[in-house]
């Protein structure tokens, strides 16, 4: 029994961590239509940046997310324009070339800058166990929790109830009608990259804290795919939904199944998905009607 | 108050579209531009909406000017915001966004108090819409969508409204209904309307001038009621049959006939 919670917990963790870096692939392809490769990448960058603002200002949670948040917002904001905004009116398919491209180059940048060794950075988080019940957790794993769904409940109100949310779902049903309500898409098209970006900065810094700071972290935006795909690609709820799901079949197949299941189970799953709903569980399908 | 000036427009940098057409929209009046598919309607209306950019179209020649400005280089939004709105042919709702989404996106232009108001008068123009505000707008009739589409453009708050085959796969009474309310606009609010249309019949009925346009070409044009007592108008785009015409142009034109009919 107690097993079996402590594999829930674990998984959970994973899942939230999953669900996360998820989030941040719907939101550019909902906006966009464009996968982008390079979102483990931004995850990875903006916990780096992260890393060294902690260290150059000796920062606390709270007030590291007030500054790296913003920050990262405006290095997504920077990379679009450089790389993604000459793009636009280009296939989908060049464009994705364009992030394979960006992730490469983000890499070894990243290499470049902080060096190839892994650091501890706890993100101003302290590391005194809490128990729930007889459930040991660090405080970073019930705050990457709590970090999902605060962020899928401000993304579900952005996209419902502000023009700009609104304008972003009207977007992704229909470009040119968009265009014809005066809507500037190319502006709509960074408003996700710069979400996406926060998003990353949040997921990246709490991945690091859970676990540890490497340059192979970008490997997390592989790992979540099977998450993006069962929630369906342009779904906030179902990116979570699948980030949750796909952690805890990650940890239950490998406490129960056995060894290794954990780095194929979630792709197994993904595979299962795509045969039997090709779009997602939470995906729209096109609503098609004269 | 809108004129196009031998209006040219290049798809694909290949594919001419439109080669010359010359029109104007008074102040006040509802214009018709008659047509079969493929004559480069649809076309002349995104170039006057700004957004051929999407479809790698581009205006090579001639001018499109609004109370004496040109459009040709202006942004999408800021022809909008003169008044220049456009209800897209196949109504091109935003099919997942609810009805009031739909609509409130039509006010995206404008502030949250002109929005608002904005509702208000296109929930009493169209109950029928007001009654489904909730509802995802993909799911609605093909009607309920065309109300939705000419709601969102009234949004906006246009000086002229332009519609691209409004009566496109519509019931006959439906089309009643719809150009019932855009003509009661057009009289009341004194709305300027440019009416793009296959159904010759609907349109010359509606609108006080009309232009006919055939492979990106103006080919004749004149006051309604004179377009439609016109002998070559009623064989070929009204279907009346009318003396005899043995030419070739006749047997082409004839091919075209039936397009016309509706
Ligand atoms: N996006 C496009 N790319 C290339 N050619 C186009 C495009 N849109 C329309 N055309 C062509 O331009 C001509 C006029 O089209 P259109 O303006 O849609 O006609 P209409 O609205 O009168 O039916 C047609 O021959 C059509 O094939
Ligand atoms: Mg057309």
């Amino acid at each position: 029994m107690d097993f079996l919670v402590l594999l829930i917990a674990t998984g959970l963790v994973a899942g939230a961590t999953y669900g996360l870096i998820a989030i941040g692939f719907a939101l550019i392809y909902k906006a966009t239509g464009v996968v982008n490769f390079a979102q483990g990448e931004l995850v990875m960058l903006t916990a780096y940046i992260g890393y060294s603002l902690a260290g150059a200002f000796g920062l606390t949670f709270i007030p590291l997310l007030l500054v790296a948040v913003p920050i990262s917002m405006a290095v997504g904001l920077v990379l679009e324009r450089i790389f993604i905004r000459p793009m636009l009116g280009e296939p989908p398919f060049a464009i994705v070339m364009v992030t394979v491209g960006l992730a490469v180059i983000l890499r070894g940048l990243i290499i470049v800058v902080w060096g190839s060794q892994p650091a501890n950075f706890d993100a101003g988080i302290p590391t005194t166990v809490i128990r729930l019940g007889n459930v040991p957790f660090y405080p970073a794993q019930l705050i990457m929790i709590a970090a999902l769904g605060l962020v899928v409940l401000a993304m579900w109100a952005f996209m419902r109830f502000s023009r700009y949310g609104i304008a972003m779902r009207a977007v992704a049903a229909n470009e040119t009608a968009a265009l014809l309500t005066g809507v500037s898409v190319s502006r709509i098209h960074a408003l996700a990259w710069v979400l996406s970006s926060g998003i990353a900065a949040i997921a990246g810094m709490l991945f690091a804290a859970n676990f540890k700071l490497a340059p192979d972290l970008w490997f997390q935006g592989l790992k979540s795919f099977p998450a993006v795909i069962l929630g369906g690609m342009d779904s906030i709820v179902g990116a979570a939904v699948g980030g949750i799901a796909i952690g805890l079949i990650e940890s239950l197949s490998q406490g129960y199944i056995g060894e290794g299941m954990r780095e194929i189970a979630g792709f197994i799953v993904i595979i299962l998905v795509l045969m039997v709903r090709p779009y997602g569980l939470f995906g729209s399908r096109d609503i098609e009607r004269v | 108050m809108l004129t196009l000036t031998n209006l040219q427009v290049l798809y694909d940098r290949s594919i001419q579209a439109v080669r010359d057409v010359s029109l104007t929209v008074p102040k006040g009046k509802v214009v018709a531009l008659l047509g079969s598919n493929g004559a480069g309607k649809s076309t002349i209306l995104k170039a006057i909406s700004g957004v051929l950019g999407q479809e790698d179209g581009e205006v090579i020649g001639g001018d499109i000017r609004f109370e004496g400005d040109s459009l040709v280089h202006a942004a999408p939004r800021a022809i909008i915001e003169r008044g220049l709105l456009q209800v897209p042919e196949g109504r091109a709702l935003f099919a997942t966004l609810t009805v009031e989404e739909n609509l409130i996106m039509g006010g995206y232009t404008r502030s949250p108090a002109e929005t608002r108001e904005g509702l208000e008068r296109v929930y009493a123009m169209f109950p029928r819409v007001k009654e489904r505000r909730k509802q995802i707008s993909g799911y609605l009739s093909g009607g309920e969508q065309q109300m939705v589409a000419i709601g969102r453009a009234l949004m906006g708050r246009p000086r002229l409204l332009m519609l691209d085959e409004p009566s496109l796969g519509l019931a006959p009474q439906i089309v009643e209904t719809i150009f019932e309310t855009v003509l009661a606009l057009n009289r009341d609010t004194g709305l300027t309307v440019l009416l793009v249309e296959q159904n010759a019949q609907v349109a010359l009925k509606a609108a006080s001038y009309g232009y006919i346009i055939e492979n990106g070409r103006i080919v004749l044009d004149g006051p309604a009621d004179k377009l439609a007592a016109n002998d070559d108008v009623q064989e070929f785009y009204l279907g009346f049959a009318a003396g005899e015409r043995k030419s070739m142009r006749d047997v082409k034109h004839y091919k075209r006939r039936k397009r016309w009919l509706s």
